[in-house]
């Protein structure tokens, strides 16, 4: 096994063109179409210009987790806008405010969602501070209650969501530079795969049978190669926008690369299942190129899946490895979630890799007997 | 040593070897001829333990290989008819790789991989890139890589095809120096005729899955003892004088080509004078008229109505 790993090292460095081309491709795009702003870092950017009189809400929207609301004059909130640096912006008034909105993104109505909570729990505040006052209790105290009690709850609440409308947050940055990492990350996988019909075409197989090596070393061997290429392209694709882009990912970009691994090994055996599937290489190239374009269009890896509505194509989402991958990114990257809420899209990957390699080296074997 | 039991098999619709028996003595190099899709290379697979036959069975030293085949494994080469090596490694990368595959390490694997580059004429070739080389020199090193874990037997599939006359003739050189010096069991297979004529001591012949004659070149040439080759050479043939040859009650096996003809007579029967006049009769325009002693082409072309290479 280590002799095949060592050839497929030096067969790679002498020929890196098709890693460096995908590799370069996946950032190329993602910068392109991903916005300048630091995304993915504190939650979306949006520049606030406060009004005199407006000081109070500047604090509480600070705290919203949501979004990066971030103070500005007047001037730098226009200009941002004009120069499509950000979808949408906030203005403060002492009685109401303003969404400003430069390119129409569903992100607007999540902020004046946010922005009218501060207002209402500033004026419910207020309304309570003088009622008290008026019946001559003590007003901080009684402010102090309703707090609690806010905190508290009446209820126990849980909301668990990656599609649910009122809980969707969307991060262009993250949701471009993922999809494209991911979409890329299948040819690259791929094309290491099919290395494995292509030296069973050339004979290198069979020499390998008539040796002492087993055959679930060759494998391993060959699977390990790939895998260790796409997930290399991976890496590289979210280090360059983290070192060179600022995009934090919310600061866990290792803990984003670890729970990609279950992708990358789902698109490995995805590639084993088609290489048993096909006759030759360019019934494989073929089927490979119509079957990763679907599946980054079906997965949500070139637009959010929440802006589809037709159950068919949602019903498939979930049969498709690039969603549970996207999710994994947004849901650290977006959601802040923890290893433990993304067990479910990670189980789902390894549920599917187990069964495309299962079925994709039995049929290969069962083929090669016939 | 080891043995082919009344081997078949089939793929699909297609019967590619039919009740194939075969031997094979230690020390000998033994032939297997046949046209293109004769099942050669079928049978050369499945002595090699590469394919499970559909009937019958492989012997090794007297025991079944056919579910327990890392005896023979370990005692074969096999010189598969693709190239099959990694074009982006050097020659060296390759021979050490397929080295460490049998098990092969350190100083010994360095020497090993030094004999062969040097039985194989590629020591100063060592650093190249394989993708660089001729035909001749990947089948050189194809040849090379089967021989690195010392087998006993040296299992050949078509070594030659498609390679330059020198080239061939330094493996048909080193084969018969492998079988020489070192008493390598060689099994050779081939369409041409001439290569398995210079090296092998016994030769099967096969075709369409049949194994048609089995014996030494002398057995096999014997078939035709009682017959010679008939050569005509002209610049131009018309059908009615072939189908007047054909339908001749001595001439067998008539093969046309473009300025050739040959067929089988029988030898007490003089036919000069006969073809002579068909030539005049059609206005062919005679070259030469020659009598051979018949060759390994000549049988098969009597034992199937076919040349070796149609």
């Amino acid at each position: 096994m280590k002799g095949i790993l060592l050839a497929r090292i030096r067969e790679f460095i002498r020929n890196p063109f098709s890693f460096l081309l995908f590799t370069g491709i996946s950032i190329l795009f993602a910068w392109a179409t991903s916005s300048a702003t630091g995304g993915g870092s504190d939650g979306l950017p949006v520049p606030v210009y406060v009004e005199e009189g407006a000081d109070a809400y500047e604090n509480s929207l600070k705290e919203q987790d949501a979004f990066h609301f971030y103070m500005v004059d007047k001037e730098k909130l226009e200009q941002e806008l004009k120069e499509g640096k950000v979808d949408t912006g906030v203005k403060l008034s002492e009685k109401h405010f303003d969404i400003l909105v430069g390119v129409e993104s569903p992100n607007a109505g999540l902020i004046q969602q946010a922005v009218q909570e501060v207002y209402t729990a500033e004026t419910q505040e207020t309304l309570i501070r003088e009622s008290a006052e008026n019946k001559g209790m003590n007003a901080d105290q009684v402010i102090s209650s309703y707090q609690e009690a806010l905190t508290e709850g009446t209820f126990d609440l849980s909301v668990q969501s990656f599609s649910g409308e009122e809980s969707w947050k969307y991060d262009e940055s993250v949701q471009r530079i993922g999809g494209f990492a991911i979409f890329f990350a299948i040819y690259t996988i791929a094309y290491g795969v099919v290395k494995i019909l292509t030296e069973k075409r050339m004979g290198l197989w069979d020499r390998m049978i008539l040796s002492p090596i087993r055959k679930s070393e060759m494998y391993a061997a060959n699977l390990l190669s790939s895998f260790i290429e796409g997930y290399l392209q991976i890496l590289i694709i979210f280090s360059v926008f983290y070192f060179w882009r600022g995009i934090t990912f919310n600061d866990r970009l290792i803990e984003i690369l670890l729970m990609l691994i279950p992708y990358a090994l789902t698109i490995v055996s995805l590639s084993i299942l088609i290489t048993a599937l096909v006759k030759n290489v360019q019934q494989f190239n073929a089927v490979i190129t119509i079957t990763a374009v679907s599946l980054a269009m079906i997965g949500g890896a070139f637009w959010p899946l929440e802006i589809v509505s037709n159950p068919v194509l949602l019903f498939l989402a979930n049969v498709n490895p690039i969603k549970y991958g996207l999710d994994i990114i947004q849901g650290v990257a977006v959601y802040g979630y923890s290893f433990t809420d993304l067990l479910l899209p990670m189980s789902v990957l390894t549920l599917m890799s187990v069964l495309f390699s299962g079925l994709g080296i039995h049929l290969m074997e069962k083929r090669h007997i016939e | 040593m080891l043995e082919l039991v009344d081997i078949s098999k089939r793929f699909k619709k297609v019967e590619a070897v039919k009740s194939l028996n075969m031997f094979i003595e230690q020390g000998e190099i033994v032939g297997l001829l046949g046209p293109n899709g004769a099942g050669k290379s079928t049978a050369i697979s499945i002595l090699s333990t590469l394919i499970e036959p559909t009937q019958g069975d492989v012997r090794f030293l007297k025991k079944s290989v056919i579910k327990k085949p890392s005896p023979l494994r370990k005692a074969i080469g096999v010189v598969p008819q693709e190239i099959a090596l990694y074009p982006q490694l050097s020659a060296e990368e390759n021979l050490l790789f397929f080295g460490r595959i049998y098990h092969l390490k350190g100083a010994e694997l360095k020497q090993r991989v030094n004999e062969i580059l040097e039985q194989i004429g590629l020591t100063e070739k060592r650093k190249a890139l394989v993708e660089s080389f001729s035909g001749g020199m990947k089948r050189r090193l194809n040849i090379g890589v089967a021989m690195l874990h010392s087998p006993k037997i040296l299992i050949m599939d078509e070594p030659t095809v498609g390679i330059d006359p020198q080239s061939r003739s330094y493996i048909l050189e080193t084969v018969k120096r492998l079988n020489q010096e070192n008493q390598m069991t060689v099994v050779y297979t081939s369409h041409y005729m001439e290569e398995v004529d210079y090296l092998c001591d016994r030769i099967y012949i096969m075709d369409r899955g049949n194994l048609i004659a089995s014996g030494t070149k002398e057995e096999i040439k014997q078939i035709l003892s009682s017959e010679n080759t008939i050569s005509i050479q002209a610049n131009r043939w018309n059908d009615t004088f072939i189908t007047q040859l054909k339908e001749h009650e001595y001439i067998s096996n008539v093969h046309v080509e473009e300025k050739e003809i040959t067929l089988i007579a029988p030898k007490e029967i003089n036919l000069f004078s006969d073809i002579i006049s068909m030539t005049e009769k059609h206005h062919i325009d005679l070259r030469s008229l020659h009598v051979k002693s018949p060759t390994l082409e000549d049988v098969f072309l009597h034992l199937t109505g076919r040349a070796l290479r149609d």
